[in-house]
């Protein structure tokens, strides 16, 4: 009842209260890029949600069987890149053959996710945060991509909205997006004390 | 055989790229370890010096001290003996860890030699609000713990800006969550840590 | 012989302005935002991280540069990657071990140099394809505009957050006697996004370009 506790706690607190995108800056290239419709927007989110759960278990699995406390530590960032280069490829391959129309709607993305920064990030942070336990560590992982699905999601929203909008040509595009971006994170700022 | 060939006329340079690199990542790791220990010891005698001044050497127990976080996880902590420069201990430093209001608090706590009067801390990582939460860090937060007792800390609201007894910490105006997280965390720490070394009767000197 | 020179130096030139302006990283090709957002909140960190942003750079081009013959192309990415991420690895190793306390403060977003997508970039459009010397001067110019967008963005949220730039006071703070009251939001994620918006939609006027 108590690790149930714990990981719900840490489901809400990566998806709303630690957003990665409003908080820790990550995402943001394809956050900008793909923010246009929410269609593109949703396939996105679904993609790195994939990617990023399954990324995060298998660099957490790798940590703590077979680097931490050995000398081979430092060669962890090199690890991680690697391992997450192979699942994207992984995913893409299996994608491919076996569910070839959801490939298809998830076209140039998943090869992009690879230099996705929330990807690399989440699992550098689940190391940082010294967490323990391969069920938190996935039940985070996958809170970041639901919590990075919603706020692109959201951006998309806003963005189908704003083209109907009469914004200075100066700022039309990438600007305009990151004000909103600001503003939405001052939003998502009001959640900070939700979880003790 | 025609594979192997195959396979290692393909990626010969991979692999051995990953050898000279892993070859430079080796070198300068060793040749700069030392270096990066010795910044978290002096860190440490920075920050406990200050609290502590006639500890001149940290000494780390022996045996493992193991304590129940705020959020009902077991921790270990390091704990350290303060020592004079004649062996006589002047006080304990340990870290502790906590929820604060936007992100986890650590500190770093020091307490005299009894375990019965705290030295101070001194705040090592925390996200709080700046101009709100931040505060713990300032001097005018952190003094009010100088002294203070080790058992009974309570907070009291900003509203009455004098602290009457030892014990009482005056949060900060529009931070009493953060403040709240400091003193929760410090108590729960030197709670269990002082039961434990009494325990395993580690107070007194090192001859 | 000496119009082959002046040739050369021209192109050499080219290539250093076009990282500071013309081909800017983060204003005009919209290319690593995530460290510009997150550790541009005091100079000190930003100068910090340019820096490290231009040590890996130079070092991926050079041994892209010497490597370019060789690469078979579909593990192109693979080798850039493996290149980078060693030398943010050792970039990370000397942060730590010489200036500890910028090192925590940029945390994780030093490694996260690795998926910095100017790097990757400049990997596979530059030093793909192109000898050492222009390489390593593309490297160069890209990393000290970089460095210098950084400054120049840090320069501006920490000026508002603390009246201080490099944690050197320059505006009188209200609590101190002075008449400035520090503007805190600029220290948190709204005034990163808010800031490098307005900064963006800035550029583009000057430049007159659409989005």
């Amino acid at each position: 009842m108590d690790t149930l506790n714990v990981l719900l706690m840490g489901f809400i607190s990566i998806v709303i209260v630690n957003n990665l995108v409003f908080t820790k800056f990550l995402g943001i290239c394809p956050y900008l890029g793909v923010s246009g419709r929410i269609d593109m927007a949703f396939g996105m989110g679904m993609a790195v949600t994939f990617v990023v759960t399954l990324s995060g278990t298998l660099t957490w699995l790798i940590d703590h069987l077979i680097l931490i406390g050995t000398p081979l530590e430092v060669t962890r960032y090199v690890c991680f890149i690697l391992v997450i280069a192979g699942a994207v490829q992984l995913v893409e391959m299996y994608l491919r053959k076996f569910f070839p129309s959801l490939y298809e709607s998830f076209g140039i993305f998943l090869p992009l996710i690879t230099t996705n920064c929330a990807i690399l990030g989440l699992c550098l942070f689940i190391n940082l945060w010294g967490i323990d336990s391969l069920l938190e560590a996935v039940v985070l992982s996958f809170g970041a991509g639901i919590g990075f699905t919603m706020a692109i999601c959201i951006m998309a929203g806003i963005r189908e909205n704003l083209n109907m909008a009469d914004v200075p040509k100066c700022l039309k595009g990438a600007p305009i997006t990151l004000i909103t971006a600001g503003i939405l994170a001052l939003a998502f700022m009001g959640f900070a004390g939700m979880i003790r | 055989m025609y594979k192997l060939k195959h396979f290692i006329e393909q990626s010969w340079l991979l692999i051995a790229a990953s050898f000279f690199f892993g070859l430079l990542i080796a070198v300068t790791s060793a040749g700069l370890s030392p270096r990066i220990e010795q910044n978290k010891i002096n860190k440490r005698n920075r920050l406990v010096g200050a609290l502590l001044p006639e500890a001149k050497n940290f000494v780390p127990l022996d045996s493992e001290i193991e304590i129940e976080s705020l959020q009902g996880q077991k921790e270990t902590v390091e704990v350290f003996k303060a020592l004079s420069d004649t062996g006589e201990c002047v006080g304990w430093s340990f870290n502790a860890i906590g929820p604060g209001f936007a992100d986890k608090i650590e500190l770093v706590v020091a307490v005299d030699k009894n375990f019965e009067k705290l030295a101070g801390f001194d705040v090592l990582a925390s996200n709080e609000t700046p101009g709100f939460g931040n505060q713990i860090k300032f001097d005018y937060f952190r003094d009010q713990f100088k002294g203070a007792p080790t058992e009974g800390l309570r907070l009291e609201p900003s509203g009455d800006n004098t602290k009457t007894d030892d014990a009482e910490i005056i949060a900060i105006s529009g931070a009493t969550i953060s403040s709240e997280a400091v003193v929760d965390i410090i108590s729960n720490a030197i709670t269990q840590i002082k039961e434990q070394i009494k325990r395993k009767g580690l107070m007194g000197d090192d001859r | 012989m000496t119009g082959k020179t002046e040739a050369k130096s021209t192109a050499y030139r080219q290539t250093l302005l076009a990282g500071l302006w013309r081909e800017n990283p983060v204003f005009r090709l919209l290319l690593g935002m995530c460290p510009t957002l997150a550790v541009t909140a005091a100079v000190k960190p930003a100068f910090t991280m340019g820096c490290c942003v231009i040590f890996v750079l130079v070092c991926s081009n050079i041994i892209v540069s010497l490597m370019r013959d060789l690469l078979k192309p579909h593990l192109r990415i693979l080798m850039f990657t493996l290149t980078i991420a060693t030398f943010v690895t050792i970039a990370d190793l000397f942060l730590k071990a010489f200036v500890p306390a910028m090192s925590e403060t940029l945390g994780p977003y030093v490694p996260l140099i690795i998926v910095n997508c100017i790097i990757i970039c400049r990997a596979e459009a530059c030093a793909s394809k192109n000898g050492l010397v222009i390489s390593i001067i593309d490297a160069v110019g890209m990393g000290v505009g970089f460095t210098v967008t950084l400054c120049i963005l840090s320069g501006i949220r920490e000026l508002l957050a603390t009246g201080a730039i490099f944690e050197i006071q320059i505006l009188a703070l209200l609590k101190d006697g002075g008449w400035f009251v520090p503007w805190a939001a600029m220290s948190m994620p709204v005034g990163a996004f808010i800031t490098l918006g307005l900064m963006l939609g800035l550029v583009n006027k000057v430049t007159n370009k659409e989005a």
